[in-house]
């Protein structure tokens, strides 16, 4: 798991059929000091994360796949929204 | 287009596609920046179009039960992002 920031939405109509209904988010992942790292990712959302937040990110698509069935490709789920990191909000 | 593969990727179509670094992506000019990559896809996007891919094991779960060797999968199409960064504060790499 690692945390991300929330930077922006996305929508698509043309799209994996397990993914239907689903909330995209796109974020970028945070190293140590909390700055971006890497290439922004797309993550599913049901927690209701905004632009801004912080939040855990779980690479585990078992989750997508118990939630969407066996053939869902999603790779990242958004799994807790973060108030506090080492006792500094965010 | 391969003349000669394993059985299992028979017929499925692969797209050559680059990652969208976070500063391309906020300047939305169509430019890529990251390595590029193979992906499966099904879905069928145009030359250009921004598609979202997923790499490792959840890649190959759209064949599921099948096991079929493939490493990154176009996911969807993208039709609108709505990508707004917070500016990089001066002095921070």
């Amino acid at each position: 798991m690692f945390l991300a920031r929330i930077d922006g939405t996305m929508t698509s109509t043309v799209k994996h059929e397990t993914l239907d209904g689903a909330c995209l988010l796109v974020g970028q992942r945070l190293d140590a000091n909390r700055q971006p790292t890497g290439e922004p990712i797309v993550m599913v959302d049901q927690l209701g994360a905004t632009r801004g937040s912080v939040v855990l990110v779980s690479t585990d698509g078992d989750i997508q796949r118990k939630l969407r069935g066996n053939n869902c490709p999603a790779r990242f789920t958004v799994v807790g929204l973060v108030d506090f990191v080492a006792g500094v909000a965010v | 287009m391969l003349s000669s593969a394993l059985e299992e990727l028979r017929g499925i179509r692969l797209l050559i596609v680059e990652p969208v670094s976070a500063e391309n992506l906020a300047r939305n000019d169509g430019t890529g920046g990251g390595k590029a990559l193979i992906v499966a896809d099904h879905l069928g996007p145009g030359l250009g179009q921004m598609i979202a891919f997923t790499e490792g094991s959840e890649a190959s779960n759209p064949y599921w039960p099948k096991q079929v060797p493939v490493d990154a999968y176009c996911a969807l199409i993208v039709n609108t992002l709505d990508y707004r960064p917070p500016p990089v504060a001066k002095g921070n790499s």
